[in-house]
Protein backbone atom coordinates (compact mmCIF):
# COMPACT_ATOMS: atom_id res chain seq x y z
CA UNK A 1 0.00 0.00 0.00
CA UNK A 2 1.42 3.68 -0.72
CA UNK A 3 1.55 5.75 1.84
CA UNK A 4 -0.15 8.45 0.20
CA UNK A 5 -3.53 6.29 -0.84
CA UNK A 6 -4.47 6.40 3.24
CA UNK A 7 -7.83 7.51 3.76
CA UNK A 8 -8.69 10.18 6.45
CA UNK A 9 -10.05 7.35 8.41
CA UNK A 10 -7.37 5.38 8.10
CA UNK A 11 -4.35 8.34 8.95
CA UNK A 12 -6.68 8.90 12.17
CA UNK A 13 -6.20 5.23 13.09
CA UNK A 14 -2.56 5.60 12.72
CA UNK A 15 -2.21 8.51 14.74
CA UNK A 16 -4.42 6.43 17.54
CA UNK A 17 -1.66 3.91 17.04
CA UNK A 18 1.05 6.45 18.04
CA UNK A 19 -0.86 7.95 20.50
CA UNK A 20 -1.40 5.06 22.35
CA UNK A 21 2.30 3.78 22.25
CA UNK A 22 3.74 7.36 22.78
CA UNK A 23 1.02 7.14 25.95
CA UNK A 24 2.89 4.06 27.41
CA UNK A 25 6.14 5.46 26.37
CA UNK A 26 5.61 8.31 28.44
CA UNK A 27 4.49 6.68 31.22
CA UNK A 28 7.79 4.61 31.03
CA UNK A 29 9.84 7.95 30.86
CA UNK A 30 7.82 9.21 34.05
CA UNK A 31 9.21 6.18 36.10
CA UNK A 32 12.48 5.96 35.00
CA UNK A 33 13.30 10.20 36.32
CA UNK A 34 10.61 10.23 38.86
CA UNK A 35 8.87 13.34 37.14
CA UNK A 36 5.92 14.13 35.11
CA UNK A 37 6.16 13.90 31.03
CA UNK A 38 3.95 15.57 28.33
CA UNK A 39 3.72 14.18 25.06
CA UNK A 40 2.39 16.31 22.23
CA UNK A 41 -0.54 14.75 19.82
CA UNK A 42 1.49 12.43 17.58
CA UNK A 43 1.63 14.11 14.43
CA UNK A 44 1.49 11.96 10.89
CA UNK A 45 3.85 12.86 8.40
CA UNK A 46 3.52 11.67 4.70
CA UNK A 47 6.24 13.49 2.79
CA UNK A 48 8.40 12.72 -0.14
CA UNK A 49 11.52 10.83 0.82
CA UNK A 50 13.30 14.26 -0.03
CA UNK A 51 11.70 16.34 2.54
CA UNK A 52 12.18 13.76 5.37
CA UNK A 53 15.97 15.22 6.30
CA UNK A 54 13.71 18.47 7.20
CA UNK A 55 11.68 17.54 10.04
CA UNK A 56 12.87 18.34 13.25
CA UNK A 57 15.02 21.08 12.75
CA UNK A 58 16.65 20.66 9.74
CA UNK A 59 19.00 18.21 7.78
CA UNK A 60 22.25 19.72 9.68
CA UNK A 61 21.05 19.60 13.41
CA UNK A 62 23.48 17.70 15.30
CA UNK A 63 21.07 15.09 17.15
CA UNK A 64 21.60 11.64 19.01
CA UNK A 65 19.54 8.94 17.55
CA UNK A 66 18.71 5.21 18.80
CA UNK A 67 17.27 3.46 15.60
CA UNK A 68 15.63 -0.59 16.35
CA UNK A 69 14.54 -2.25 13.38
CA UNK A 70 10.56 -3.63 14.09
CA UNK A 71 10.62 -7.50 13.67
CA UNK A 72 7.71 -9.80 13.64
CA UNK A 73 4.50 -9.67 12.15
CA UNK A 74 5.67 -6.30 10.41
CA UNK A 75 8.72 -4.38 9.32
CA UNK A 76 10.20 -0.97 9.70
CA UNK A 77 11.99 1.21 11.82
CA UNK A 78 11.52 3.09 15.03
CA UNK A 79 13.87 5.93 16.20
CA UNK A 80 14.06 7.99 18.77
CA UNK A 81 15.91 11.29 18.42
CA UNK A 82 16.74 14.20 20.39
CA UNK A 83 18.89 17.50 20.27
CA UNK A 84 22.44 17.13 22.42
CA UNK A 85 20.97 19.33 25.15
CA UNK A 86 18.09 17.13 25.92
CA UNK A 87 20.06 14.28 25.38
CA UNK A 88 22.41 15.40 28.20
CA UNK A 89 19.30 16.69 30.61
CA UNK A 90 17.79 13.29 30.28
CA UNK A 91 21.00 11.90 31.22
CA UNK A 92 21.25 14.11 34.67
CA UNK A 93 17.70 13.37 35.04
CA UNK A 94 18.18 9.98 35.26
CA UNK A 95 21.41 10.63 37.44
CA UNK A 96 18.81 12.76 39.75
CA UNK A 97 21.39 15.58 38.93
CA UNK A 98 20.34 19.41 38.11
CA UNK A 99 19.47 19.08 34.31
CA UNK A 100 23.06 21.00 32.13
CA UNK A 101 25.39 19.58 34.76
CA UNK A 102 26.25 16.93 32.44
CA UNK A 103 28.54 18.95 29.61
CA UNK A 104 30.48 15.94 27.29
CA UNK A 105 28.84 12.69 26.22
CA UNK A 106 30.84 10.15 27.30
CA UNK A 107 30.49 6.31 26.85
CA UNK A 108 28.62 6.01 29.87
CA UNK A 109 26.06 8.70 29.41
CA UNK A 110 25.42 7.77 25.95
CA UNK A 111 25.41 4.19 27.46
CA UNK A 112 22.97 5.12 29.68
CA UNK A 113 21.14 7.17 27.14
CA UNK A 114 21.01 4.50 24.70
CA UNK A 115 19.43 2.51 27.57
CA UNK A 116 16.72 5.14 28.25
CA UNK A 117 15.32 5.15 24.31
CA UNK A 118 15.41 1.59 24.43
CA UNK A 119 12.81 1.38 27.41
CA UNK A 120 11.04 3.91 25.69
CA UNK A 121 10.99 2.20 22.29
CA UNK A 122 10.35 -1.27 23.99
CA UNK A 123 7.00 0.56 25.68
CA UNK A 124 6.07 1.80 22.92
CA UNK A 125 6.17 -1.42 20.10
CA UNK A 126 4.51 -2.89 23.35
CA UNK A 127 1.74 -0.67 23.58
CA UNK A 128 1.07 -1.00 19.44
CA UNK A 129 1.95 -4.73 19.57
CA UNK A 130 -1.28 -5.15 21.81
CA UNK A 131 -3.59 -2.79 20.38
CA UNK A 132 -3.46 -4.40 16.64
CA UNK A 133 -2.65 -7.64 18.15
CA UNK A 134 0.87 -8.09 16.52
CA UNK A 135 3.68 -9.90 17.32
CA UNK A 136 6.57 -6.87 17.20
CA UNK A 137 9.72 -6.39 18.93
CA UNK A 138 12.15 -4.28 18.65
CA UNK A 139 15.71 -5.38 16.94
CA UNK A 140 18.96 -4.69 19.26
CA UNK A 141 19.25 -0.91 19.38
CA UNK A 142 21.95 1.24 17.30
CA UNK A 143 23.57 4.65 18.56
CA UNK A 144 24.60 7.46 16.10
CA UNK A 145 25.15 10.89 17.18
CA UNK A 146 25.60 13.20 13.98
CA UNK A 147 23.48 15.14 11.58
CA UNK A 148 19.76 14.49 11.42
CA UNK A 149 19.47 14.55 7.76
CA UNK A 150 22.05 11.83 7.07
CA UNK A 151 20.10 9.54 10.57
CA UNK A 152 16.61 10.28 8.94
CA UNK A 153 17.97 9.08 5.20
CA UNK A 154 19.45 5.54 6.48
CA UNK A 155 16.23 4.74 8.06
CA UNK A 156 13.77 5.82 4.94
CA UNK A 157 16.57 4.59 2.11
CA UNK A 158 14.89 1.44 2.65
CA UNK A 159 11.55 2.75 1.81
CA UNK A 160 12.50 4.65 -0.86
CA UNK A 161 13.64 0.91 -2.68
CA UNK A 162 9.72 0.85 -3.12
CA UNK A 163 7.66 4.45 -2.74
CA UNK A 164 9.30 7.75 -2.89
CA UNK A 165 6.57 9.00 -0.16
CA UNK A 166 7.57 8.17 3.79
CA UNK A 167 4.75 8.15 6.55
CA UNK A 168 6.25 8.76 10.09
CA UNK A 169 4.81 8.55 13.12
CA UNK A 170 5.97 11.58 15.11
CA UNK A 171 5.71 11.90 18.58
CA UNK A 172 7.58 15.03 20.84
CA UNK A 173 8.23 14.11 24.88
CA UNK A 174 8.68 17.06 27.38
CA UNK A 175 9.97 16.37 30.53
CA UNK A 176 8.59 19.41 33.25
CA UNK A 177 9.16 22.40 32.13
CA UNK A 178 12.68 21.60 30.97
CA UNK A 179 13.24 22.05 26.82
CA UNK A 180 13.81 18.18 26.62
CA UNK A 181 13.18 18.04 22.73
CA UNK A 182 13.12 14.54 22.01
CA UNK A 183 10.75 12.58 19.60
CA UNK A 184 9.60 8.66 18.81
CA UNK A 185 9.81 8.53 15.14
CA UNK A 186 7.97 5.30 14.33
CA UNK A 187 7.91 3.86 10.28
CA UNK A 188 6.11 0.97 9.57
CA UNK A 189 7.22 -0.17 5.92
CA UNK A 190 4.40 0.48 3.08
CA UNK A 191 3.84 -3.47 3.15
CA UNK A 192 2.93 -3.56 7.33
CA UNK A 193 0.38 -0.05 6.75
CA UNK A 194 -1.68 -3.01 5.17
CA UNK A 195 -1.14 -5.35 8.29
CA UNK A 196 -1.62 -2.98 10.95
CA UNK A 197 -4.61 -1.60 9.16
CA UNK A 198 -6.48 -4.47 8.74
CA UNK A 199 -5.41 -5.84 12.25
CA UNK A 200 -7.33 -2.80 13.29
CA UNK A 201 -10.32 -3.37 10.89
CA UNK A 202 -10.01 -0.46 9.13
CA UNK A 203 -9.26 -1.58 5.20
CA UNK B 1 15.27 26.90 -0.82
CA UNK B 2 15.99 25.21 1.83
CA UNK B 3 16.08 26.27 5.25
CA UNK B 4 19.18 25.56 7.10
CA UNK B 5 18.77 27.35 9.96
CA UNK B 6 19.16 25.79 13.96
CA UNK B 7 22.19 24.19 13.27
CA UNK B 8 25.67 24.93 15.14
CA UNK B 9 27.41 24.94 12.35
CA UNK B 10 29.52 28.17 11.21
CA UNK B 11 28.71 29.36 7.90
CA UNK B 12 25.76 27.01 7.28
CA UNK B 13 22.77 29.27 8.31
CA UNK B 14 23.86 32.12 5.68
CA UNK B 15 21.53 31.57 2.75
CA UNK B 16 24.60 32.38 -0.24
CA UNK B 17 23.19 33.74 -3.67
CA UNK B 18 23.80 31.38 -6.67
CA UNK B 19 24.15 27.92 -4.12
CA UNK B 20 22.08 25.83 -5.38
CA UNK B 21 21.01 22.88 -2.61
CA UNK B 22 20.21 19.19 -4.22
CA UNK B 23 17.24 18.12 -2.15
CA UNK B 24 17.64 14.30 -0.95
CA UNK B 25 16.83 11.90 -4.17
CA UNK B 26 17.48 14.64 -6.81
CA UNK B 27 20.30 16.17 -8.74
CA UNK B 28 20.76 19.37 -10.35
CA UNK B 29 23.37 20.79 -13.26
CA UNK B 30 24.36 24.60 -12.59
CA UNK B 31 27.45 26.70 -13.91
CA UNK B 32 29.81 28.79 -12.48
CA UNK B 33 29.62 31.26 -10.63
CA UNK B 34 26.83 29.23 -9.30
CA UNK B 35 27.82 26.64 -6.65
CA UNK B 36 26.01 23.44 -6.04
CA UNK B 37 25.67 22.02 -2.60
CA UNK B 38 23.72 18.93 -0.75
CA UNK B 39 23.25 18.72 2.91
CA UNK B 40 23.76 15.82 5.30
CA UNK B 41 25.02 12.64 3.14
CA UNK B 42 24.52 9.43 5.40
CA UNK B 43 24.04 6.39 4.05
CA UNK B 44 23.50 8.35 0.78
CA UNK B 45 26.48 9.56 -2.14
CA UNK B 46 26.85 12.78 -3.11
CA UNK B 47 28.25 12.27 -6.46
CA UNK B 48 29.65 15.31 -8.51
CA UNK B 49 30.71 15.45 -12.16
CA UNK B 50 32.57 18.56 -13.61
CA UNK B 51 33.46 19.74 -16.92
CA UNK B 52 37.06 21.82 -16.51
CA UNK B 53 36.57 23.34 -19.72
CA UNK B 54 33.49 24.92 -19.56
CA UNK B 55 32.96 25.11 -15.38
CA UNK B 56 29.63 23.07 -15.65
CA UNK B 57 28.71 20.57 -13.14
CA UNK B 58 26.60 18.51 -11.34
CA UNK B 59 25.57 17.04 -7.83
CA UNK B 60 23.23 14.02 -7.49
CA UNK B 61 22.49 13.11 -3.95
CA UNK B 62 21.59 9.03 -4.22
CA UNK B 63 19.85 7.33 -2.01
CA UNK B 64 20.29 3.95 -3.35
CA UNK B 65 22.02 1.64 -6.03
CA UNK B 66 19.65 0.57 -8.12
CA UNK B 67 15.48 -0.35 -8.02
CA UNK B 68 14.35 -3.38 -6.73
CA UNK B 69 12.27 -6.14 -9.51
CA UNK B 70 8.79 -4.25 -8.25
CA UNK B 71 7.77 -1.54 -9.94
CA UNK B 72 9.30 1.45 -9.06
CA UNK B 73 7.02 4.76 -8.34
CA UNK B 74 7.88 8.67 -7.91
CA UNK B 75 11.19 10.26 -8.78
CA UNK B 76 13.62 7.70 -9.95
CA UNK B 77 16.95 9.90 -9.59
CA UNK B 78 17.03 8.69 -5.94
CA UNK B 79 18.73 5.81 -7.57
CA UNK B 80 22.58 5.81 -8.58
CA UNK B 81 22.14 3.63 -11.40
CA UNK B 82 19.59 6.12 -12.89
CA UNK B 83 20.70 9.16 -11.58
CA UNK B 84 24.25 9.14 -13.19
CA UNK B 85 24.02 7.92 -16.54
CA UNK B 86 21.48 10.80 -16.83
CA UNK B 87 23.75 13.54 -15.56
CA UNK B 88 26.74 12.56 -17.82
CA UNK B 89 24.12 12.62 -20.78
CA UNK B 90 23.31 15.83 -19.96
CA UNK B 91 26.57 17.54 -19.21
CA UNK B 92 27.73 15.67 -22.35
CA UNK B 93 26.97 18.34 -24.89
CA UNK B 94 29.57 19.47 -27.71
CA UNK B 95 31.40 16.12 -26.92
CA UNK B 96 32.22 17.27 -23.41
CA UNK B 97 32.12 13.71 -22.17
CA UNK B 98 36.04 12.75 -22.27
CA UNK B 99 36.73 15.78 -20.17
CA UNK B 100 34.13 14.93 -17.46
CA UNK B 101 35.31 14.10 -13.81
CA UNK B 102 33.36 12.95 -10.91
CA UNK B 103 34.22 12.71 -7.07
CA UNK B 104 32.04 10.84 -4.56
CA UNK B 105 31.06 11.51 -1.17
CA UNK B 106 29.10 10.18 1.70
CA UNK B 107 28.54 6.28 1.71
CA UNK B 108 29.08 6.01 5.44
CA UNK B 109 27.54 3.51 7.71
CA UNK B 110 25.59 5.82 10.24
CA UNK B 111 24.41 2.41 12.80
CA UNK B 112 26.99 0.01 13.02
CA UNK B 113 25.44 -2.28 15.08
CA UNK B 114 22.77 -2.90 12.12
CA UNK B 115 24.59 -4.97 9.16
CA UNK B 116 21.79 -4.67 6.79
CA UNK B 117 21.60 -0.74 7.68
CA UNK B 118 25.70 -0.73 7.51
CA UNK B 119 25.46 -2.20 3.99
CA UNK B 120 23.30 0.45 2.32
CA UNK B 121 26.35 2.98 2.18
CA UNK B 122 29.10 0.82 0.86
CA UNK B 123 26.35 -0.61 -2.12
CA UNK B 124 25.36 2.73 -3.28
CA UNK B 125 29.54 3.95 -3.43
CA UNK B 126 29.90 0.59 -5.49
CA UNK B 127 27.48 1.78 -7.66
CA UNK B 128 28.14 4.70 -8.55
CA UNK B 129 31.78 4.01 -9.13
CA UNK B 130 30.33 1.10 -11.95
CA UNK B 131 28.16 3.25 -13.54
CA UNK B 132 30.75 5.97 -13.59
CA UNK B 133 33.57 3.39 -15.30
CA UNK B 134 30.66 2.03 -17.58
CA UNK B 135 30.51 5.65 -18.93
CA UNK B 136 34.37 6.25 -18.82
CA UNK B 137 34.16 9.12 -16.51
CA UNK B 138 37.37 8.65 -14.12
CA UNK B 139 36.93 8.92 -9.99
CA UNK B 140 39.48 11.49 -9.45
CA UNK B 141 38.92 12.07 -5.43
CA UNK B 142 36.45 10.06 -3.28
CA UNK B 143 36.00 11.13 0.65
CA UNK B 144 33.12 7.91 1.41
CA UNK B 145 32.85 5.24 4.39
CA UNK B 146 33.17 6.19 7.77
CA UNK B 147 30.75 6.46 10.15
CA UNK B 148 29.77 9.96 10.19
CA UNK B 149 27.52 12.56 8.02
CA UNK B 150 28.87 14.75 5.70
CA UNK B 151 27.64 18.22 3.70
CA UNK B 152 29.34 19.01 0.69
CA UNK B 153 29.60 21.50 -1.80
CA UNK B 154 31.27 21.82 -5.60
CA UNK B 155 32.97 24.62 -6.62
CA UNK B 156 32.37 25.12 -10.46
CA UNK B 157 34.92 27.24 -11.33
CA UNK B 158 38.29 25.35 -10.04
CA UNK B 159 36.04 21.28 -9.46
CA UNK B 160 37.00 21.45 -5.75
CA UNK B 161 34.60 19.88 -3.82
CA UNK B 162 34.41 21.31 0.25
CA UNK B 163 33.45 18.46 2.68
CA UNK B 164 31.98 19.30 5.79
CA UNK B 165 31.27 17.09 8.70
CA UNK B 166 30.62 17.47 12.86
CA UNK B 167 33.62 14.76 12.84
CA UNK B 168 36.56 16.01 10.77
CA UNK B 169 35.35 19.65 10.82
CA UNK B 170 36.23 20.98 6.46
CA UNK B 171 38.04 18.78 4.63
CA UNK B 172 38.69 19.66 0.32
CA UNK B 173 38.91 16.91 -1.95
Amino acid sequence: MRPDELSALQVDALREVGSIGAGHAATALSQLVGKPVDIDVPRIELLPVSDVPHVFGGPERLVGAVHARLLGDIGGSVVFISDREALLGLVDLLRSKEPGSSKALDHDREGLAVHTATILISAYLAAVARMADLNLLPSQPSFAFDMMGAILEVVTAEVGLKVDVALLVLTRFKVEDETTDAALFFLPDPDSLEIILGRLGIV
Amino acid sequence: MIDSANNGMAGFDIVRPGLIMVATGEYAIARHPEVLSTAALGSCVGITIWDPFRHVGGMAHVMMPTPSDTAVKGNVSRFASIAVPEMVERLSTGGARHRLVAKLCGGSAMFKGDSKLASIGERNVEEARHQLALLRVPVVAEDTGGSHARTIELRLDTGIVVVRSYAYGIREI
